[in-house]
């Protein structure tokens, strides 16, 4: 029997291999394959897979308890339900949702029916902020979900009778375009202006613009692609981060979905200007519901020769684009952990230097760039580095897609110039009472109303999009544990600071949260913050401790001497 | 013979971490910018491009504390106790991991890197379960060290009160404390890159990310092949040694017991290393003293054993040669040793097809075990069941190849306990000895003959000398010294990951009279080449028999010396913590050394073991009464788990 059963096995794994390939890089979607076959992934498909791309069993386990979509313990239920625990659901009342599901199910969040019918998980962001508390089951979204519906939304899962929200891609909600989103530009415009130009040129006029990353860190867009166009290397490869994991963020989804083209042209521009034969989109496991729809696109494209061999005709330009799902790991939004995780690794940071522009995927010269920044390059090429130069600041150019969440009338998708303060964003959205602002996700600060004067720019406040309003009655210190949470869960658990710091601060503030912390020691925690900040290995841990220090900093007199509610 | 072959060079298969962290430096340090100006701490210098921080502060003579990195690694760089400030940076860089390709200026111990590495230290005890007098690796701990440095006087962050793993005891050769695990992953790095075994790897994520073993199984059911390269290499006491010493004690103290020790070659190089010597200073004689100032009733030199397995495993050779070339039969060549167990065990789970050309000779160890509850109970009228052999080996595997159920052909469990380098030294100093200062004494008898030949089995390649320095002088009938000055055999000597050397067979003599039995002559070795192979570390194991598998060129090869620990014996996972490679060398010139010193450097001339064919295995080598005492059999393990 067992034979029977290991030969079956293998058998999978070689057509898999066939599909995927044959060398460590194919781990993940041969993993996820399987994981869909299988419910999880048994002990003995661990091993087999591992002897077949030739590497250590516990290696296999190693990247599959990375991931938190797989399973490697117990079968998942035939409804994986996922509900969103991010700050804006949380917001919008995550607690009743969870409540209910655990009450019609009997079970508790990390279980499964007897059954084997459900398994009820927490998950972050689904990118669903302005649409909370959201829930994913299996590949299908439902938004706005109360404790009625969910028991409503069992019901239908037990009759076999799913209705999602959304019939294949969740629409997009955009409550203010500008000139990135109203831009006139047929598809295939940008990249046909481009394949006329010189790969200098290219890269001239992304400089003229001042186009930064708008992933977030808001590294030079020329620079990253000048450098890996000049480094040697026979393959180099083009990525497109759409990992969009931070809470908060919502923009990259809509964009995927409606600026498909724009997208794929600025990656074709990309691979052009640096000398890249191969694309990746790296989607985010949450996303999977879009891979269809992607999937479609790109071979629409292939059938037009706008990829595939010598791209409309110019013979010395080849390039095609393949996706790769994430599988539910928010530090894979790190381009070096993005390209571990796209070689088969576990997505933990690399240190660097050196740097993907000369040692990326597989150790070959490497862009990634965030979904927004291949478009607006696409733009900037269409239109001319003058015409986004005229939005923005001195330092920030062009407008900016902000994801806006949380209490405010009209939460949604906004273009705006960068430039803008706080105070004329919440007014444009509705959220004038606000008390807080958190800009940048749960990796960034959280500005009280004395700062929102202050411009949302790369020279002042930076974020990749996310804006999450807090209205006048938000627990501040709730808001900083959630935060908190989420960065304890998420760490990829390699560095010190990141792994074993904010576990403490999050100590600290269940320490605050029955008022039984001392100044000295909430000082201590602040150091340590300091501590995480500048000591760990990559971006993720670096910013960890922004949101709980600047909450710190700006509701002490709320924070401090709480008296705990009675138990 | 051929100088060293550079056909095989030393390429760690290594994975990402040092791929894509290493700067490759250039290969011309002449040549216009390939030296750069690095300023630490006001002290200036110029470095090849690429090199590390941590490097060019070592060269200056400033400290930086480390703790994920190990010198024998590739770069991790996810401690972060060795960050510090480069000007322009922003963040603090872990100097282990930033290779320096501009002129930078570097500060090592502003507020902000004592901070930070304060912190670290605080986060990493904050989590380290256990008090360090109950600890193994009390004194000898880099965590200890360093909180010892860094003054750490309370737990700013709280301490763990309870263990939360639990210790793994399942194995015979190593124990896993996870309790005191600090995450440095050098264990991972040391089974996966440095081994290519693949116990470990980190497992989980964020606050939960733990160093796993495959589905939490214990270290008995894995592939381990219990080489303890990962013990030499952690930095606390979270790996370690299975200690028998208590029994070893008991044993001791019980008159009934006739407690017999042997010492093999690689200890006597590195136990002063415990007693605050330099390494490369042998203490063999005051070893001796010291072990029966402990109460063992005999001290004897595993030297005798390991001449004795050259006579077994040569002979096993020439009668391969024999069948496969005169006689036409199907025969598995090349042989390969089986001196050590971590690579027999390592060809049992990853290649138990090729397990037809182990040796069927046993190991040394086990030999001697053999012999002393046969040859040597009837010699001195002692009842077998009364004899406790102990074993002093520089090895953790030796700990399971004792166990194994076969190795009872005498009657009796042929060796009762394998003891490590380290848990003598504790014993010693548990009996109050200076070892240091012992009064020198020789070996008992009857097996006390000093030989380099078998001195030489603590090195990589020594096996391969001394078989060369043998089987050459049993067939040709001249001395090895016309070939090689002082049968000094260079070519197989040396560090490198794989050795290939060729000997011809100019001329051959008359049948010697060991062999006599078994070969009416020599001649059709007449101008044969000889071709041998010597590896060491099992990742570089792998190479060799992917190597002969696709038919390459060690295919060709007619012997191969196998050893499990990068640097062979003298690089044991039971020997003196730390290691590296300038610790490695230093016990190998002790070794050497001794070699050196001998009288008797070949194997078949070692009076104990010509005495031991005349007297009791009468029939000469690979007979059957030698077989059955001294040969053994091998387990097909494979890979799978379930």
């Amino acid at each position: 029997m067992q034979v029977i059963e290991r030969e079956k096995i293998i058998g999978q794994i070689e057509d898999l291999k066939k599909k995927h390939g044959i060398d460590r890089s194919a781990l993940l979607p041969i993993l996820q394959d399987l994981q869909k076959i299988y419910g999880f992934l048994p002990n003995i498909v661990m091993q087999e897979v591992a002897h077949s791309i030739g590497i250590h069993p516990v290696e296999v386990e190693g990247v599959a308890s990375f991931y938190s979509f797989f399973r490697t313990k117990e079968k998942q239920g035939k409804y994986v339900i996922r509900l969103c625990q991010t700050i804006s659901c949380d917001l919008a009342g995550k607690q009743n949702v969870a409540r209910q599901f655990e009450n019609e199910l009997g079970i508790k969040f990390g279980e499964t029916t007897r059954d084997g019918m459900f398994t009820l998980e927490y998950t972050n962001c689904l990118g669903m902020c302005d649409q909370g508390p959201a829930v994913m089951i299996n590949d299908r979204l439902f938004a706005r979900v109360d404790a009625e519906r969910a028991s409503q939304i069992i019901a239908d899962c037990r009759r076999d009778f799913l209705k999602s929200d959304f019939p294949e891609v969740v629409p997009s909600d955009i409550k203010k375009a500008g000139p990135i989103l109203d831009n006139g530009i047929k598809p295939v415009e940008s990249l046909k202006k481009a394949l006329k130009m010189s790969r200098s040129d290219i890269i001239a006029t992304i400089r003229e613009s001042g186009l930064k990353g708008r992933g977030g860190a808001g590294f030079p867009t020329a620079i990253k692609w000048q450098l890996a166009g000049a480094a040697k290397g026979a393959k180099k490869y083009v990525v497109c981060n759409a990992d969009e994991g931070e809470p908060g963020t919502f923009k990259d989804r809509m964009l995927l979905y409606e600026k498909t083209d724009l997208l794929l042209d600025g990656m074709t521009i990309g691979a052009y200007a640096i000398g890249a034969k191969k694309g990746f989109i790296y989607l985010r496991g949450e996303y999977l519901y879009m891979r269809k729809y992607l999937e479609k696109s790109l071979s629409k494209r292939r059938s037009q020769n706008l990829l595939g061999e010598k791209i409309l005709g110019n013979k010395d330009f080849s390039f095609d684009i393949e996706i790769r799902m994430g599988s539910g790991a928010y530090v894979c939004g790190e381009e070096t952990a993005l390209i571990e995780s796209l070689e088969g690794y576990r997505g933990e940071p690399r240190n660097r230097p050196p740097f993907p522009v000369d040692t990326g995927f597989q150790g070959n010269p490497t862009i990634v760039n965030n979904v927004e920044t291949f478009i607006d390059a696409a733009l900037i090429i269409s239109k001319g580095a003058v015409w986004f130069n005229e939005y923005g600041t001195e330092k920030s150019k062009g407008t900016k897609i902000f994801s806006i969440s949380g209490d405010c009338r009209q939460p949604g998708i906004y273009e705006f110039p960068f430039g803008l303060t706080v105070t004329e964003l919440l007014q444009e959205v509705g959220g004038e009472d606000a008390k807080a602002v958190q800009i940048g996700g749960a990796s960034g600060h959280c500005i009280a109303v004395k700062d929102f004067h202050r411009t949302i720019a790369y020279e002042d406040l930076g974020s990749g999009g996310s804006i999450i309003i807090f209205g006048p009655e938000t627990d501040m210190l709730q808001v900083a544990k959630n935060f908190l949470e989420f960065f304890v869960e998420e760490s990829c658990g390699q560095c010190t600071p990141c792994r074993d710091g904010n576990p403490k601060l999050l100590e600290g503030i269940e320490l605050l949260e029955k008022g039984r912390c001392s100044v000295t020691y909430l000082n201590e925690l602040k150091k340590l913050g300091e501590t995480i900040q500048i000591a760990s290995k990559c971006g993720l841990g670096q910013s960890s401790p922004n949101a709980f220090l600047s909450i710190i900093d700006n509701f002490k007199s709320e924070i401090l001497g709480r008296v705990p509610e009675a138990d | 013979m051929q100088e060293k072959d550079k056909l095989f060079k030393e390429e760690c298969r290594s994975p990402k971490s040092t791929l894509t962290a290493a700067v490759k430096s250039p290969v011309n340090t002449e040549a216009i910018g390939a030296l750069i100006k690095v300023v630490i701490d006001d002290k200036e210098i110029k470095v090849p491009m690429g090199t590390t921080i941590l490097e060019a502060a070592k060269i200056l003579g400033i400290n930086i504390p480390t703790l994920c990195y190990h010198a024998d690694l590739c770069i991790s760089g996810v401690c972060r106790i060795c960050v510090v400030e480069v000007e322009g940076y922003r963040t603090l860089q872990a100097s282990c991991a930033f290779p320096i390709t501009t002129p930078i200026k570097v500060h090592t111990h502003t507020r902000k890197v004592r901070q930070a590495r304060r912190h670290v230290l605080d986060l990493l005890l904050s989590n380290h379960y256990g008090e360090c007098y109950s600890c193994v690796r009390n004194n000898n701990c880099e965590l200890q060290e360093l909180a010892n440095e860094y003054g750490v006087d309370f737990y700013r962050f709280g301490h763990v009160e309870t263990p939360t793993f639990g210790t793994d005891n399942s194995s015979y050769a190593i124990v896993r404390d996870m309790d005191k695990c600090i995450m440095c992953r050098r264990c991972v790095r040391t089974c996966i890159d440095l081994q290519e075994v693949g116990v470990y790897e980190a497992v989980g994520k964020g606050a939960e990310t733990r160093i796993g073993t495959f589905m939490d199984n214990p270290m008995a059911e894995l592939i381990c092949i219990n080489c303890g390269q990962c013990i030499n290499r952690c930095p606390t006491g979270a790996l370690h040694a299975n200690d028998p010493s208590d029994a070893i004690w008991a044993a001791i103290d019980d008159p009934t017991k006739h407690v017999v020790i042997q010492t093999a070659p690689a200890p006597r190089s590195a136990i002063g290393e415990c007693f605050g010597l330099e390494p490369g200073i042998p203490l063999t004689f005051e070893m001796n003293t010291a072990i029966r100032y402990c109460g063992f009733d005999r001290v004897f030199d595993t030297n005798f054993s390991a001449d004795l397995t050259i006579i077994e495993e040569g002979t096993e050779l020439i009668l391969r040669l024999y069948n496969a070339l005169v006689k036409k039969e199907p025969e598995f060549l090349p042989q390969f040793t089986s001196c050590s167990p971590g690579w027999v065990k390592y060809i049992e789970h990853f290649y138990p097809e090729m397990l037809g050309h182990v040796s069927s000779a046993k190991s040394p160890q086990q030999m001697f075990g053999a012999v002393i509850k046969t040859y040597y109970a009837q010699l001195n009228n002692i009842d077998p069941a009364d004899i406790v052999t102990v074993a002093l080996m520089p090895c953790t595997a030796k700990k399971f190849e004792c166990n194994r159920p076969e190795m009872n052909d005498s009657g009796f469990k042929d060796i009762d306990y394998g003891l490590t380098t380290r848990e003598l030294a504790q014993m010693f100093k548990e009996a109050g000895i200076d070892l240091v200062n012992m009064k020198k004494s020789d070996f008992d008898d009857p097996f006390g003959t000093r030989t380099g030949s078998g001195v030489i089995f603590g090195a990589t390649g020594g096996v391969m000398e001394s078989a060369i320095r043998t089987v050459y002088e049993l067939i040709t009938g001249d001395k090895i010294e016309n070939l090689f000055d002082h049968a000094n055999i260079v070519p197989v000597r040396g560090f490198e990951g794989i050795r290939y050397a060729e000997l011809p067979i100019n001329k051959v003599g008359p049948v010697p009279d060991l062999l006599k039995s078994l070969l009416p002559d020599l001649d059709w070795l007449k101008s044969a080449v000889l071709k041998v192979a010597v590896c060491h570390g099992t990742a570089n194991a792998k190479k060799v028999l992917e190597n002969i598998k696709s038919g390459g060129k060690l295919s060709e090869c007619h012997f191969i010396e196998f050893m499990a620990c990068p640097g062979g014996c003298l690089g044991g996972g039971g020997m003196p913590i730390p290691t590296n490679e300038k610790i490695r060398a230093a016990r190998a010139r002790a070794i050497y050394a001794e070699d050196e010193s001998s009288e008797v450097r070949k194997s078949y001339e070692n009076p104990a073991v010509t005495k031991l064919y005349s007297e009791f295995f009468t029939e000469g080598p690979c007979s059957h009464k030698s077989h059955k005492l001294l040969h053994t059999h091998y387990l097909e393990r494979g890979k799978k788990l379930v």
